[in-house]
């Protein structure tokens, strides 16, 4: 043994502890290892929340959502599990982030150095843990704003806490799982390999989702939440989801103290942690996977397959108005175009106007139906297809709004408006909405008013309405190089497309009649006489301009101005022009009745 | 030279360490009590090693280590040492993002100062005896190796530690900032267990009163400087050529050859020996062997 020149000993070396004054040695002043975890948790919180990790996550979730919530109409019970599918990538960034916090030090050449601290591996990967709540408000702030956004469209239906709840769990998750990650692997690849993971698991094209899908940490399938009528039970079921998550974080969070925590009596207990969340985990699983009650399902099947049973109908106008329960603030929405048209009639026809909603429900669902056997799934499936719409038609004094597509806000609901429009303007003049049947029963086709004046009127009716933009109009012409059109008695008629006619604003999509360049055309040059003068004309043979054999002519003809003509030759791109010819393709019905 | 076992700071008996094949430690054993010692020795000698140990970051394959009486090798006593303890390792990564004093500040809460008041007040302390305040707020990487290698120590400092480990804490220092750094040790209140590991064998010279020489994971000498220097009076000589029989030969800036050696050069000059003479002449004989 070696000594060195001792001097005086040093007060109190051989103390294993005392007490100090503050200059005598801070470090000494022993934190409870508590405080140290808060004050360490709340520099890494807030590190977390100023990540750029985090703000792209948010911005990306914020996307997420706005794209999935879309245009259509914000019904709650579909608004919240899409909220989840933004917090979903938030989780994903949150996770990215935290594990990069949290192997920080090993990374970064500095082992040794914490290795020397007082605060032990334990201490900091509890901290971490703790700092995730420095992740809440970036999922707060999600949830705040995709609420704001429902708000503002006017929501259908109320919000589920639970569901709500359910994403910031999601967050706090995946920054557990980063946690438990970055403490045993620091490389920064790692925790994108963890974010991957959490997105896979969430998908759906690789994954089966039967009743099974509710365990994944976010299932983003091809759901029916926006069909519904209304909220259904069960469906997702929220809170088991969420006390799934809650045992998910609390497994990560042992995990990562497992990783770290020295000491049998500490590994002990979280032996008992992990076995307590593994348990809870497990049961909140086997409760998502229970089935939906079969008489919640029978009460959704009869409301979708018997609207009438289950709605509320208002009558306005004498036009019928028929809506699920909770739609009711939709109705000034789908008025004021039908009253739009109603206004400019000079009579109403006999059979009145029902506007009525109808939901497209698709049976069988494995995440719907799952656990009821399949003999009742087949009679569930029987009746839904029995269902107001579900035949591709439409009665003559009925309009169909499928659930969950009507519009908001924007040029989407403007169209709506002109759909609904020209739907009623179509009943108004008895052009038949259904479409038609050909003769091998398999392709419907909708009847062509070709030559007709109804249609032209039927179109001013619509554009007198709602007014919508010309150019919107003019585009379903197509252009020079592009033209719609169709055959019927094998020759080609030019079509016009009108505005949102492809987007299942009505019931079926893009139903009802289909339009001609020239019957737009001399509506729009309707639009251009004084409306006095066309009431008149109208109201003086109303009866005739019904008739499916008064042509567009002789209404041009009254109104006193020419016929447009309408061009069917294309220009192709090497600039030579043709006219398309008679294809093999079916023949379109003219509407004859 | 007196024996003072049973007030000894830091005592270390017996240790020894392998990596592989390599012996790091071989039967170390030493005393270090308050005031500073130098740890000198070539790369390879088990510095870092011992001072990881002490530092309660390694544990020794073999012996005792005992620090103010607490064994680091006890769960309950680890923590305690560690509250009093502030460690530079030779290698040192920084946390590139972090500014300096968001760096102090965390490093403080390591440390166990979690009151917010008085843990800025260590941290304003720590940057002004380092002379790091207008470095406060600028990002770590956006420093030069010479300040990072002042906040590596402006770390160790926090908490005013009752015993300073500091491996290598002059590596990237310019000489003013060296001699700052022998100053800000040499006046460090509460005569702190310092330790410190160089290769600058005037650093020892100028502020450790206690040395010890480490060759081949073991210790070749324990002593003050001057007791150093001492091991190679008479068998340093200045000449004006170059003598093939010394140990060890360099020019000097005077354009002089110093010699270490048993025999005088030819027309040599018998000179007063160094520390780092001294230290040369024990590597050579431990090479030696």
């Amino acid at each position: 043994m070696t000594t060195t020149d001792g001097g005086p000993a040093l007060p109190g070396a051989d103390v294993p502890t005392r007490a100090r004054d503050h200059g005598g040695g801070v470090a000494a002043a022993r934190a409870p290892r508590l405080r140290t975890v808060l004050a360490l948790g709340r520099v890494e919180a807030s590190l977390l929340a100023r990540s750029l990790l985090v703000l792209a996550g948010l911005l990306a979730g914020g996307a997420v959502v706005w794209w999935s919530l879309g245009p259509a109409e914000p019904l709650w019970w579909n608004a919240d599990w899409r909220i989840g599918s933004g917090q979903l990538v938030l989780g994903m960034a949150v996770l990215a982030a935290a594990q990069l916090a949290a192997g920080r030090a090993p990374r970064n050449a500095m082992g040794d150095l914490y290795a020397s601290f007082p605060a032990t591996a334990g201490t900091r990967t509890l901290a971490h843990l703790f700092s995730l709540v420095g992740a809440a408000p970036a999922s707060l702030l999600l949830i705040a704003a995709a609420t704001a956004l429902v708000q503002l469209r006017g929501p259908i239906g109320a919000p589920s806490i639970v569901a709500l709840a359910g994403g910031v769990l999601l967050v706090i998750a995946a920054g557990a799982a980063g946690v438990a990650i970055g403490a045993r692997f620091p490389h920064p690849l790692a925790g994108v390999l963890g974010a991957l993971v959490l997105f896979l698991s969430s998908g759906q094209s690789h994954l089966p989702w039967a009743a099974g899908a509710w365990l994944y940490p976010w299932a983003s399938f091809s759901d029916q939440f926006p069909v519904l009528p209304g909220p259904l039970a069960g469906y997702p079921p929220a809170a088991a989801h969420a006390v799934e998550l809650a045992g998910l974080a609390a497994l990560a969070g042992i995990v990562a103290l497992a990783v770290t925590v020295r000491g049998a009596r500490a590994r002990g207990w979280l032996a008992a942690a992990g076995i307590v969340a593994v348990a809870v985990t497990c049961l909140a699983g086997a409760v998502q996977l229970r089935p939906i009650p079969t008489a919640d399902l029978n009460h959704l099947v009869s409301e979708v397959a018997d609207p009438a049973s289950a709605q509320r109908c208002t009558t306005a106008s004498q036009v019928r108005y028929c809506l699920y329960p909770g739609f009711g603030r939709q109705l000034p929405s789908l008025e004021a175009p039908v009253d739009g048209v109603l206004a400019h009639l000079p009579a109403r026809p006999a059979q009145p106007l029902t506007v009525r909603q109808v939901a497209t429900l698709s049976l069988p669902d494995a995440t719907l139906t799952h656990g009821h056997p399949n003999r009742q799934v087949s009679r569930w499936d029987a009746r839904v297809q029995r269902a107001p719409g579900m035949n591709g038609a439409a009665p003559a004094s009925a309009i169909y709004l499928p659930v969950g597509s009507w519009p908001a806000a924007g040029s989407q609901l403007a169209d709506a408006h002109f759909d609904l429009a020209l739907a009623a303007a179509g009943w108004a003049v008895r052009i038949p909405p259904q479409a038609i049947g050909t003769p091998g029963g398999q392709v419907f086709l909708p009847c062509v008013p070709l030559g007709q004046a109804r249609e032209a009127i039927a179109i001013w009716l619509a554009i007198l309405a709602t007014h919508p933009p010309p150019s919107g109009l003019q585009a379903g012409l197509g252009t020079g190089t592009g033209i719609f059109g169709t055959e019927v008695r094998n020759t080609f008629v030019r079509t016009w497309n009108y505005p949102g006619m492809f987007d299942s604003y009505l019931m079926p999509p893009g139903g009802g009649p289909q339009y001609t360049a020239a019957g737009y055309l001399l509506a729009h040059a309707m639009t251009n006489l004084p409306e006095q003068k066309v009431s008149h004309v109208l109201t003086d043979a109303w009866g005739k301009w019904l008739n499916w054999h008064t042509t567009d002519a002789q209404l041009a003809a009254a109104l006193g101005i020419r016929m447009p003509s309408v061009s069917t030759r294309v220009t192709l791109p090497s600039g030579k022009t043709v006219t398309p010819g008679p294809g093999n393709g079916p023949q379109a019905p003219l509407c004859t009745t | 030279m007196t024996l003072n076992v049973r007030t000894a700071a830091v005592r270390a008996e017996g240790l020894s360490r392998r990596y592989g094949a390599t012996r790091a430690l071989d039967d170390v054993s030493l005393t270090l009590d308050r005031g500073i010692t130098g740890l000198l020795g070539p790369n390879g000698a088990g510095k870092t090693t011992l001072l990881s140990i002490l530092a309660t970051v390694n544990e020794p394959d073999a012996g005792q280590v005992s620090v103010f009486g607490l064994d680091p090798r006890d769960a309950a006593e680890r923590p305690e040492i560690r509250r009093r303890l502030g460690y530079l390792p030779q290698e040192l990564g920084y946390h590139r993002h972090f500014t300096v004093a968001g760096f102090l500040d965390y490093v403080a809460i390591l440390k166990e100062i979690t009151d917010r008041r008085r843990r800025a007040e260590e941290v304003a302390r720590v940057l002004a005896a380092l002379g790091l305040e207008r470095r406060a707020r600028t990002r770590i990487r956006a420093l030069s190796g010479g300040l990072r290698q002042r906040l590596g120590i402006a770390q160790a400092l926090l908490g005013r530690p009752d015993l300073l480990i500091l491996d290598e804490p002059t590596a990237g220092l310019d000489p003013e900032q060296r001699l700052r750094f022998r100053e800000l040790l040499s006046g460090l209140p509460g005569d702190p267990v310092i330790v410190l590991s160089t290769h600058q064998a005037d650093d020892i010279a100028a502020i450790c009163p206690h040395v010890v020489v480490l060759l081949q994971g073991q210790v070749h000498f324990t002593g003050t400087p001057a007791e150093l220097a001492a091991t190679a009076a008479g068998r340093v000589w200045a000449a004006c050529e170059r003598d093939a029989r010394a140990h060890l030969s360099w020019r000097g800036g005077d354009n002089r050859w110093r010699h270490i050696g048993d025999n005088p050069p030819a027309g040599a000059e018998l000179v007063a020996p160094t520390v780092e003479d001294g230290y040369l002449l024990l590597s050579h004989a431990a090479g030696a062997r």
